[in-house]
């Protein structure tokens, strides 16, 4: 038999957490306080108000509450207590606030979440190279304040005949498409897939 | 030498992930979920050492990189467990002796029987006298001759970006698994295999703080990475914090990995499934099968891969070692053909890094430590093209690297967190979130804590750290032996809860700590710090 683990913690919180690029999970408790705090402040606005998380895209911002690129309401029970949310682009910073809206449309938030950023889902488009010379150190931990040395990104060792060009695009995007199967759910086995430990 | 052999075209990074949960219940006599341990004991760590040591009993030059995860090596110098794996494989030897026995009129059986018997006693051998049963010890040993690099894990193989949320946890997981290394092996780490190659960017922050000089991602990682990396992952590139990242090779990969075109799936290899334990009468193969009675693997298997059919053909070992064979020869053909290929448009020779779940090699794959032993040695007789190296030697060869951010990733289904964090298994994280948040907190209010508040404080850790394994929730979602992990989740997570309970109380239940420390014992020696 398992232990009894707690049901809740007495805490009002809203978590998110990443999935994928394309798709968020957030968790919440509310307690019986931060509830009659929202009946209080919504007053009777609080009547056919609905529970939402409001989602901030506050990617490369500092949030301060109002500056968010878009943001987004998704309507929640508040007792499902956890909820998956899928977004349009990879590659974002959001926050988001859990709370009510009124039927009036005013908005009263009873808790602000962690600050995620989802990962790439593609190849980036930046191809500035910066290069940087590290000293491996072997059997002891290297110094934590090491200066790093920036140097000029090295020369290919000729120029690349035509074939050898293409061989070299043909096999970037190979990778790129092996890559990019891969979370579409297709593609390159992993370790994951194969044992039942 | 020839110039050739001092530099190579290219380089093969073949890395093995040995991790299994810590699973040790003193409270049973026998437990199902123990034989984890002692089955890939038999069945892939023993192999390994032995074709380890044979390659340099022959002189072959070669190199390995394997992690030995924190719970892995504790169990593995766990007193207890080394005396159950003793009877369990005393118990095989039995059953062995009675399949010699019994087949006796049945040649192409007892020949296999014959052969079980054989290899059980001498793993027994080499686990009692050969290395001492001392198994971490011998891998130590090859690490100190300079073939095998061993790299570390998380503390417990917590899946880093989802412990996130509280990144106190994923410092936790860190020190505490480096300090463990500095324990075992007398000196730190050089590198990390991220559990599940779960990166998040800000985890080389991390690793930069407690040592670490190189981690691997999952392909896409390098690939999608904030810059693109001028040789994919053919080259290592450094975090801006100077921690190198390697990335998995892709064809590498496929051709082990995969369930159908890979070589493990070969009609001419042991199969894994059709276990004698299933077939015979039960009254006889009782003893051997599951604590409960109910049937389940012995480790006694005479079949080969046949399809799908019940009409399972006869093992042959021999044909088995050639297909072994022939597969390393073509596995070294195409790092040749690709390292080949991919030179001339490098300033360096590549590096193909290839990394497998060392149970793989032994234990699903019966000939995979054969194909490691045929592989090495046919790098090192047969050609110059292709060397085998550690990720050490080549960043010590090669020290100006490109300069990217990897992105997030694993190397679980889809490559990102969905393996972790799905319908089946999501409701753990409030939990360990707040048990991370929790355990901070402890550690702050209590840090000149001692005598019984302090062993309390550092229990709590123990408790955390193994509610953390990854293993309880990637169990959640394939769907088989869940109950024990959600057992094992809610135990840890209960106990944890307790323990914070009681100090914030002020009244340490002695007795049952007491209790708690015997049966989750992992860590002797963690420190509370670790947490704030």
């Amino acid at each position: 038999m398992s232990s009894d683990i707690p049901d809740h913690y007495g805490r009002t919180e809203l978590v998110l957490m990443v999935m994928d690029p394309l798709h968020l999970f957030a968790y919440w408790e509310v307690t019986p306080e931060s509830l009659r705090e929202a009946q209080d402040a919504l007053g009777a606005e609080m009547d056919g108000a609905g529970a939402v998380v409001r989602f901030y895209d506050i990617s490369l911002i500092h949030f301060d509450g109002t500056n968010a690129h878009h943001t987004f309401d998704i309507d929640i029970g508040l007792e499902a207590r956890g909820w998956y949310v899928p977004v349009w682009t990879a590659d974002k910073s959001y926050c988001a606030d859990l709370g009510f809206v009124a039927r009036t449309g005013r908005f009263h938030a009873i808790a602000r979440s962690n600050v995620i950023h989802t990962p790439r889902a593609g190849v980036s488009g930046n191809t500035d190279e910066r290069w940087m010379r590290v000293k491996f150190v072997r059997r002891r931990k290297p110094d934590r304040a090491r200066p790093l040395e920036f140097v000029p990104a090295p020369a290919l060792p000729r120029q690349l005949s035509p074939e050898e060009l293409r061989a070299l695009q043909d096999r970037l995007a190979k990778e790129k498409a092996l890559a990019d199967a891969r979370f579409a759910g297709g593609g390159l086995p992993s370790s994951q897939e194969r044992s039942p430990r | 030498m020839s110039a050739q052999a001092i530099h190579p075209a290219g380089y093969l990074c073949l890395v093995l992930h040995c991790h299994l949960p810590y699973v040790r219940h003193p409270e049973h006599d026998r437990f199902l979920e123990e034989n984890w341990l002692y089955e890939a004991i038999s069945d892939t760590y023993i192999p390994l050492l032995r074709v380890m040591n044979g390659l340099v009993r022959d002189g072959v030059d070669f190199r390995l990189t394997t992690t030995l995860s924190p719970p892995l090596i504790s169990m593995l110098r766990d007193p207890l467990l080394i005396s159950r794996y003793e009877r369990h494989i005393n118990r095989l030897i039995e059953l062995a002796a009675k399949e010699v026995h019994r087949t006796a009129y049945q040649p192409e059986y007892h020949r296999l029987a014959t052969m079980y018997l054989e290899r059980f006693l001498q793993t027994r051998n080499a686990f009692t006298n050969e290395y001492g049963r001392d198994l971490v010890g011998a891998f130590g040993r090859l690490q100190e001759m300079g073939k095998l690099e061993i790299i570390t894990c998380g503390a417990t193989h917590g899946f880093l970006p989802l412990l996130n949320v509280v990144p106190g946890a994923v410092r936790a997981q860190l020190r505490t698994a480096v300090a463990h290394y500095e324990e075992t092996f007398g000196r730190p780490p050089h590198g990390i295999w991220l559990p599940e190659c779960g990166y998040f960017p800000g985890l080389d922050e991390v690793l930069r703080d407690v040592g670490i000089q190189f981690f691997f991602t999952e392909s896409h990682g390098l690939l999608y990475a904030d810059q693109r990396p001028r040789y994919g992952v053919h080259a290592p590139v450094f975090c801006p914090t100077g921690v190198a990242a390697f990335a998995r090779d892709l064809d590498s990969s496929k051709q082990v990995w995969s369930a159908e075109e890979g070589y493990p799936g070969d009609p001419a290899y042991r199969d894994y499934y059709r276990d004698i334990g299933w077939d015979l009468d039960y009254e006889y193969i009782k003893p051997y099968i599951q604590p409960d009675g109910k049937r389940g693997s012995t480790g006694i298997k005479y079949c080969r891969i046949s399809g799908k059919t019940d009409q399972k053909q006869v093992y042959d070992r021999d044909w088995a070692m050639q297909r072994a064979a022939d597969h390393a020869g073509n596995f070294m053909f195409n790092r040749e053909r690709q390292v080949e290929w991919l030179r001339p448009t490098m300033d360096r020779p590549p590096i193909v890094v290839a990394p497998y779940d060392a149970e793989l090699f032994g234990h699903w794959w019966f000939e995979g430590p054969e194909w490691i032993d045929f592989l090495f040695r046919k790098l090192h007789f047969d050609q110059q093209t292709v060397k085998p190296i550690t990720p050490a030697e080549y960043l010590e060869r090669h020290e100006i690297n490109q300069v990217c951010t990897p992105c997030g990733s694993s190397w679980g289904h889809k490559g990102y967190h969905e393996v972790w964090l799905n319908g089946g298994n999501d409701w753990i994280y409030r939990h360990l979130h707040m048990a991370a948040r929790r355990m901070e907190e402890l550690a702050h209010r209590f840090s000149n804590a001692d005598g019984l508040t302090q062993r309390a404080l550092t229990q709590a850790g123990r408790e955390l750290l193994l509610a953390q394994s990854s293993d309880w929730a990637f169990i959640m979602k394939t769907g088989t032996m869940v109950e024990y992990a959600v057992k094992r989740t809610k135990d840890h997570i209960a106990r944890f809860t307790r323990i914070y309970e009681q100090l914030l109380a002020g009244r340490v239940d002695a007795g049952w700590l007491k209790d708690i420390e015997e049966k989750d014992n992992i860590f002797p020696s963690l420190d509370p710090r670790n947490f704030s």
